[in-house]
């Protein structure tokens, strides 16, 4: 498309202007939390909201972390780590399947799996409670990586199933003349050369996870099985005055991911990037 | 004994789309055998047959004494170098090399040993550590080359190796290979392409093929010998045109009778001309074509009905030579390359000798009259 230079300089302009927007948008309701967590439960009635706490008052997340909050963390990074774990193995075997071996059922079977991407969840919730209850798996957390990686699987596949068929022919000819056969070029070919397909795939799972809830809160029911979504939940009730605390929770909820996210910034970009730019 | 036989190979991609026709052909011991063609003509999937990457086909393919019709690639002792290279983008120079050793459970030292012994050869040792994406194109096209050198294979099998290449590079990267192949003189070659230099320069045996209808009238194989023999004895009017540059003049003709030193024919133009071929087969009358090479016609009048008057339509300049455009051919115009600038001019009207034996023609069907 042609640009006049008029529209080059707006857009010059209209690019930043729109980007500082969306970082208010996005960054102020997450100061305004943090800032909240270091107020005590009468400061936050007595001053205004907008306020900037008296003091940096910890007292809060001593209070969280003295209760069951590790307990929680540690199941969710169990249950987020087997699962994303195993979403990016059995999406990728099943992409290089789809991608390129040539069998009967090829497409009418990737067909049935990226219509699993329209099945609403909670469609799924009942018959999935049931079975959990009938497999003695109810109220742990193991019950939950089941539906994590089954529901995860539609989009994983198809997002790799593309990345894959990227792949020149070629490399795969190649590696069979050198005398590999299907699992060694998945392994050394297929797998180390999707890379940015399966960060986005293991980052973009492991986000969604990270926050499910209803899965969580249907399948788990003890302090000692349930993961961190749950413990919002649980506080809500626990200190149902106490924003400051509650807060608190959220905060130490989200940290794992704004942490990993400003180590691996330029790597989570490059790889919710992959998908879009030819390599 | 590394010779390969294909005998009659056809193949298909789907019920109705046939691509190679009747292909008997056999490639002896350490020969440089060039597929040459136009593009789509199957040459590429011919050779991927003998690498066994196209397995579906009738026919028979030995490598040696060996039947390879169900050999697994990698069991074939063949190797390849794709026309764009192909290499490992997340491995090095070295394992890339390395890899298909590996694979094999080849010792890490003669692993070693090998590399670099291929990497002295290609000149590439500098270059071990270095990822392919930090490669230029050709030192890409050396490290493909390289690995298929490291798995000491019975059989080269070349794919268009060279066409991505820019001109200058293309050139020094031939006279390598041509290299290579005096430096394993054991092992035999197959190189595909469809530019006529570089099978010029590099076969001992030139393996043309039809496309198209062609192939399917007359099988996928048009002619097979030596370069030159390609050049002056084409059998057909496909091969007379596909070599050469600029291709062949070919004129309508009519074969008036046949004389001991040849064919007598009539041109359109009014000439009449004698070609040192058999053509007693000919009934008089018979629409036939005048096949004569550009470079063939003479600025120098020859005797009485060798030499063709046309006027010029155009000349084009290149200093060594011109391109002296005549009126007058079937059905592009007529085309004498002559040394210096040519001494005519758009408008005159010039004499060109056409020597008897560089007259080929052809009949009706479009196959060559023997040449006597
Ligand atoms: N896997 C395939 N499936 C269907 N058609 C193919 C396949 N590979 C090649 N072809 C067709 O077969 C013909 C010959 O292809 P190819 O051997 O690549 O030609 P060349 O190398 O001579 O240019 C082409 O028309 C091409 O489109
Ligand atoms: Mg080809």
């Amino acid at each position: 498309m042609a640009s006049s230079p008029a529209t080059r300089v707006a857009g010059r302009i209209a690019v930043p202007v729109l980007g500082l927007f969306w970082l208010a948008v996005t960054t102020v309701p997450f100061l305004f939390m943090v800032m909240t967590t270091f107020k005590t439960q009468e400061e936050s009635y007595s001053s205004s909201v907008w306020a900037l706490p008296e003091s940096l008052n910890f007292v809060n997340y001593a209070d969280v972390l003295s209760g069951p909050f590790l307990t929680y963390l540690k199941n969710s990074v169990m249950v987020v780590a087997i699962s994303v774990v195993l979403i990016v193995l059995i999406s990728a075997m099943a992409a290089y399947a789809f991608a390129r071996i040539r069998f009967r059922f090829n497409e009418a079977l990737f067909g049935l799996i990226v219509a699993g991407m329209i099945v609403p969840i909670h469609i799924t919730l009942v018959p999935i409670y049931l079975m959990t209850r009938e497999i003695g798996l109810y109220d742990s957390p193991f019950a939950l990586i089941g539906p994590y990686v089954a529901t995860s699987l539609p989009i994983s596949v198809f997002i790799l199933t593309e990345f894959m068929r990227q792949i020149p022919k070629e490399l795969e000819e190649a590696a069979r003349l050198d005398g590999c056969g299907p699992f060694t070029i998945f392994f050394k070919i297929f797998f180390p050369l999707s890379g940015p397909g399966l960060s986005t795939i293991a980052i973009y799972n492991a986000i969604m996870l990270w926050n499910e809830f209803i899965f969580a809160y249907v399948l788990t029911s003890s302090t000692s099985t349930r993961t961190l979504p749950l413990a919002i939940w649980d506080y809500q009730g626990q200190y149902t005055s106490n924003i400051p605390a509650i807060l608190a929770v959220v905060t130490l909820t989200s940290l794992p991911l704004v942490v990993a996210y400003a180590f691996g910034q330029e790597k989570i970009v490059k790889g919710m990037m992959a998908g879009s730019v030819k390599g | 004994m590394t010779s390969i036989t294909l005998s009659g190979v056809n193949k298909s991609f789907g019920a109705n789309f046939p691509v190679i026709r009747d292909v008997d052909l056999e490639i002896a011991d350490g020969e440089f055998c060039v597929f040459l063609g136009p593009s789509g003509c199957g040459k590429s999937t011919l050779l991927r047959m003998v690498a066994g990457l196209e397995m579906a086909y009738s026919g028979q393919i030995r490598i040696g004494d060996r039947v390879v019709d169900k050999v697994e690639p990698a069991d074939r002792q063949v190797a390849m170098v794709f026309q764009n290279y192909a290499l490992y983008p997340h491995m090095s120079v070295y394992e890339n090399m390395a890899f298909g050793l590996r694979q094999a459970k080849t010792p890490k030292d003669e692993i070693d040993r090998r590399v670099k012994e291929a990497a002295r050869i290609l000149q590439i040792e500098p270059l071990l550590d270095r990822m392919p994406k930090a490669l230029s194109g050709g030192q890409r096209q050396r490290v493909a080359i390289g690995r298929a050198i490291v798995r000491q294979p019975k059989v080269f099998l070349f794919d268009e190796p060279l066409s991505n290449l820019d001109a200058a590079l293309r050139v020094h990267m031939r006279s390598e290979i041509a290299t290579l192949h005096r430096n394993f003189p054991a092992a035999s070659m197959i190189y595909v392409t469809h530019d006529q230099t570089e099978a010029m320069a590099l076969a001992d045996k030139i393996v043309l093929l039809h496309a198209g209808k062609d192939m399917l009238k007359h099988g996928s194989i048009a002619q097979v010998g030596k370069p030159l023999d390609l050049y002056h004895r084409p059998r057909n009017l496909f091969v007379a045109g596909f070599l050469g540059s600029p291709t062949m003049n070919f004129i309508a003709a009519t074969f008036i009778g046949q004389e001991t030193a040849g064919a007598h024919v009539a041109l359109k133009g009014g000439e009449e001309l004698l070609v040192p071929v058999d053509g007693s087969k000919l009934a008089a009358g018979a629409p036939v074509t005048l096949g004569v090479r550009p470079e063939h016609l003479a600025p120098v009048p020859g005797p009485a009905g060798q030499t063709l008057t046309r006027k010029v339509s155009a000349v084009e300049h290149f200093g060594e030579y011109s391109f002296v455009y005549l009126d007058g051919g079937t059905p592009a115009p007529l085309i004498a390359k002559v040394p210096g600038d040519g001494g005519v001019k758009a408008g005159d009207t010039a004499s060109y000798q056409a020597p008897a034996d560089c007259c080929h023609l052809f009949d009706a069907d479009g196959i060559a009259l023997t040449q006597i």
